[in-house]
């Protein structure tokens, strides 16, 4: 029962989370400001969904470095790429 | 399987290798290994035709025998065929044979999954094939550069065919590459930490990490490129940085691609140089720790192949450094093939040759890439055939060197020795034919890449190098009339046929038995043992593997440290104990009654069957858009065939065992089918993130803040949002019900999941039809191509999912999946459902807020 309670915090904190998001577009911030924002709760509540519903807080580390290391990958292609026509 | 079909086949229930239906339905490693062997040289022999065809069109320097359109399809076959359905499934092949009896396996983790691979690129390459009858086939070039990879340059539906038999090649190796991951990290026999895999299974397990990150990049590519094909975006026709997007994303995947092609020939290297020269390789460990630096360098100068784009100088330059940083750690591995050579006794073998001519050409084309790679002389050479030279002296020198594993692994194969005498002859062809072929390019290297006309001055040079093609081809005749005639007549060979051979696979007999081994295998003070649980912990001598007995006899410059070694780690009592040994006999179908009894099945059709479904889908797609019936009439019988199968294959019963005392770094506690989930999906982060990557990169392009959002109203993809999340938290709820043993919990919850997936596709649906009426449509603007594509694909997702979901829960219904060990698949499912919802955690924002 307890990792059920668990599980429906989590749930509602995204739920929020996903609120917020489009809160934060509404609320006049800079632009950039605001991407920073926006972004950095899609990041919190990824790893939310990470580390507790699928469980990566409780697997050997090594799984959690696999999946740090192909979104480094992806993020290579992507900053490397995007830096190089600016 | 039934009991009779058993009796009927072997204890293995498979037939005999005499009957075909053997090889179509086996997932033996070694049967596949065998099938990826042939088939690939089937492709070898398909390329080789069509570069002779070239050959003999540039004998004179204006265009003669070969139409232009036809000259720039056998261009592009050629260059697509060798690399992707020749060169790698070679080196796989020998992966396949090899690799789980050089660890102690009995077999790859999945081996349905295994077959399947198999399949998939055997369809993959006959697609390939059929697209030359389907209006020609693409004709773009290798690298299928924007815009000319777009219809108005290449219109033929045969282009189209061939880029998705790319697409189902990759396909074919991502599934590969998770077998392989799992098995190499958790199936090594005891004591054979990772450190001490032989060199050969090192550069394999290497090469599939590289094809995991680097082919989801070129499955991203592939993706985006069939649909604006077929479904009509417009990425690559896109002003915005359309055409470097495809370079990018090729470019990315296709650097990597270098070392994957011959990392598999320098593991052979490795082997041939140990055994042929009677010693360890000197500096194993800085050996490793080369080709590991090698691994991970290469994800970082794939910009050196684009120093004639319109990319920054800053980036050109530091692509540079690091492409001539890639080059010292390949000094090293030279220098340490050459000092094993000084320092052993050499031994003249077919393999050896290969081997050491694959080394010579591979110096001589590494020499030749560096001027490659230094900007201003970039300038001068691309796109000319300095450049085809340098790849050819890399890419054919590394395909040398898996020629000489052909020979030095098929007395293990056949259990015969080939003929020594026709093996010499085959090289000396070879070796002359290659460099009268390739070398004269890199005189005449001002003649441009890809065209049938050059300047008469280079005439001589070309004629010499179109007989050089000819001796080479001719070498191949040599071969196979050699690998044929010794298949019945070769002498008749026993476990080991080479002195100083030391890793596993030389420890059993040849061909070696169904289960590979007489026993578990395990490391203990340096040495393979068998250990023989059913006789409660007898150990079994593993024979010549570590080579120290023969070695003893070795070339006197070899010293006690020097020699081959299996490396083993400690044999520890636990390793021995009697009751581990009698669970791994229940587990792993060792020689004993009560394994016999569970008769573990190695037969399965799905895996042919599927990849059948995905030929006919995929051909029917290629033509999709045509004004005929037939296109669209393929693709739906091949989606129900598609469904069908994998019903079947999810419902069949077999039996996939687990070694029950393995070494499993760094993945111990997690079990095979869970490692196998969460690598394919690391695979799948690098598709999404390259298509992410895809989206920033022409907003970049573009003007970040000029951009126009294509939804109007984020509240839409809000509710998405809301829906998503809240499928996610019911599966975990399946999780749970599962564990508890609760049917109607588990039924519940899954069907809360599909309802909320429905929810989501429902609403999307609307928003989409909305945007058409509005004249939104896929093609309308880049920004609403990156908007339906990635979105549609993350839909596409979903779609997967919920038919998951709904086939879980018919068998849930039947009382599937509970407790511990049934609530696993559950588990497995979330991992991939929360995935969906973790990539579209970040769709929301990038495509309806910012």
């Amino acid at each position: 029962m307890r990792k059920i309670k668990l599980y429906t915090i989590i749930y509602v904190v995204l739920f929020v989370f996903a609120t917020v998001q489009v809160l934060v577009e509404f609320a006049g911030f800079d632009y950039w400001t605001g991407l920073v924002a926006i972004l950095a709760l899609s990041a919190v509540k990824a790893v939310l969904v990470a580390g507790y519903y699928q469980h990566l807080v409780h697997e050997p580390r090594s799984l959690t470095a696999l999946m740090v290391g192909s979104l480094f990958v992806a993020l290579v292609l992507t900053t490397a790429a995007a830096f190089s026509i600016m | 399987m039934t009991e009779d079909a058993h009796a009927e086949n072997g204890h293995d229930g498979l037939p005999p290798q005499t009957a075909v239906k053997r090889w179509l339905v086996t997932t033996n490693h070694k049967d596949v290994g065998i099938l990826y062997i042939v088939t690939s040289l089937f492709f070898l022999v398909f390329g080789g035709v069509l570069a002779l065809l070239m050959r003999v069109e540039l004998w004179t320097a204006t265009q003669t025998v070969i139409a232009p359109g036809a000259y720039n399809e056998t261009v592009s076959a050629h260059g697509l065929i060798m690399i992707f359905f020749f060169i790698s499934p070679f080196a796989f092949g020998f992966a396949n044979y090899v690799v789980p009896l050089q660890i102690g396996a009995e077999d790859l983790s999945f081996p349905r999954l295994n077959a399947l691979s198999y399949w998939l690129y055997l369809f993959s390459g006959l697609l390939f094939g059929t697209s030359f009858f389907l209006g020609g086939t693409f004709s773009g070039g290798w690298t299928m550069y924007a815009p000319l990879n777009m219809p108005a340059y290449t219109p033929t539906v045969g282009g189209t065919t061939a880029v998705l038999a790319l697409m189902l090649f990759v396909a074919s190796v991502t599934v590969s590459s998770v077998n392989f991951l799992t098995t190499m990290h958790r199936q090594r026999a005891e004591g054979l930490t990772t450190l001490k895999l032989p060199l050969f299974s090192w550069t394999i397990l290497l090469t599939v990490w590289m094809m995991l990150f680097a082919f989801a990049a070129l499955l991203a590519a592939l993706l985006i490129l069939a649909s604006d094909r077929i479904v009509g975006t417009v990425y690559f026709q896109a002003t915005e940085g359309g055409s470097l997007l495809w370079a990018h994303l090729f470019w990315f995947f296709g650097h990597p691609e270098v070392y994957i092609v011959f990392f598999p020939a320098l593991g052979i290297m490795a082997e041939c140089f140990q055994t042929f020269c009677g010693r360890r390789i000197v500096g194993r460990k800085w050996f490793i720790a080369a080709m590991v630096l090698v691994a991970i360098q290469s994800f970082f100068v794939w910009m050196h192949h684009m120093f004639l784009t319109a990319i920054s100088l800053e980036i050109k330059t530091l692509f540079m450094a690091t492409t001539i940083g890639i080059s010292l750690p390949f000094d090293l591995m030279v220098f340490a093939l050459i000092y094993t050579m000084v320092k052993g006794k050499i031994r003249y073998t077919t393999p050896f040759l290969f081997s050491f001519g694959a080394l010579v050409l591979f110096i001589i084309g590494g020499i030749t890439g560096v001027f490659l790679g230094a900007v201003v002389l970039d300038y001068e050479f691309r796109g000319t055939y300095w450049v085809v030279a340098h790849f050819h002296y890399v890419m054919v020198g590394g395909a040398t060197a898996l020629f000489g594993g052909l020979y030095y692994w098929y007395p293990k194969i056949t259990g015969r020795m080939y003929d020594e005498f026709l093996g010499k002859v085959h090289f000396v062809l070879y070796f002359v034919g290659f460099n009268l072929l390739y070398f004269p390019m890199f005189v005449a290297w001002e003649t441009p890449r890809r065209v049938f006309e050059y300047h008469q001055s280079f005439v001589a040079w070309h004629q010499l190098a179109s007989i050089g093609g000819f001796v080479l081809a001719a070498g191949f005749l040599v071969m196979f009339y050699n690998l044929y005639k010794s298949l019945f007549a070769g002498e008749e060979v026993d476990g080991n046929p080479w002195e100083y051979a030391s890793s596993a696979e030389w420890s059993v007999s040849s061909p070696p038995p169904f289960e590979n081994f007489p026993g578990l295998p395990s490391y203990g003070d340096g040495r393979l043992r068998f250990l023989t649980p059913g006789r409660g912990g007898e150990v079994a001598d593993g024979g010549t593997a570590t080579g120290d007995d023969a070695l003893d006899a070795a070339a006197d410059p070899a010293t006690e440290s020097d020699r081959p070694q299996s490396d083993g780690g400690t044999v520890t009592a636990e390793a021995a104990r009697p009751e581990i040994a009698r669970d791994e006999t229940a587990d792993t179908a060792l020689p004993d009654a009560e394994a016999e009894e569970e008769h573990p099945d190695h037969a399965s059709y799905w895996p042919l069957a599927i990849g059948l479904s995905a030929y006919v889908t995929f051909l029917g797609l290629s033509g999709i858009r045509m004004d005929t019936a037939m296109y669209p009439a393929l693709t739906g019988v091949g989606l129900v065939m598609g469904a069908f199968s994998f019903v079947g294959l999810g419902r069949e019963s077999f039996h996939v065992p687990e070694m029950a005392v393995a070494e499993r770094w760094p993945f111990e506690g997690v079990e095979n089918g869970k490692l196998g989930m969460w690598i394919f999906l690391a695979s799948d982060v690098v598709l999404f993130g390259s298509l992410i990557g895809s989206y920033v990169f022409i907003r970049v392009a573009y003007g970040w803040t000029a951009w126009h959002v294509v939804p109007h109203d984020p509240i839409p993809g809000l509710i998405n949002t809301y829906l998503l999340l809240t499928s996610s938290f019911t599966v975990v709820l399946a999780l749970v019900a599962a564990k508890r043993e609760s049917t109607r919990g588990l039924v519940a919850s899954l069907g809360a999941t599909v309802a909320f997936g429905v929810g989501f596709l429902y609403n999307k649906g609307i928003e989409w039809q909305e945007l058409f009426h509005e004249g939104t449509t896929v093609g309308s603007s880049v920004e609403a191509s990156t908007f339906f594509l990635t979105t549609g694909l993350h839909a596409a997702h979903v779609i997967i999912g919920l038919l998951i979901a709904l086939f879980m829960i018919a068998q849930a219904l039947k009382g599937a999946y509970l407790g511990e060990e049934g609530s696993r698949k559950v588990e497995y499912f979330g991992l991939y459902w929360h995935f969906v919802d973790i990539v579209w955690l970040f769709l929301f924002p990038l495509f309806y807020i910012l």
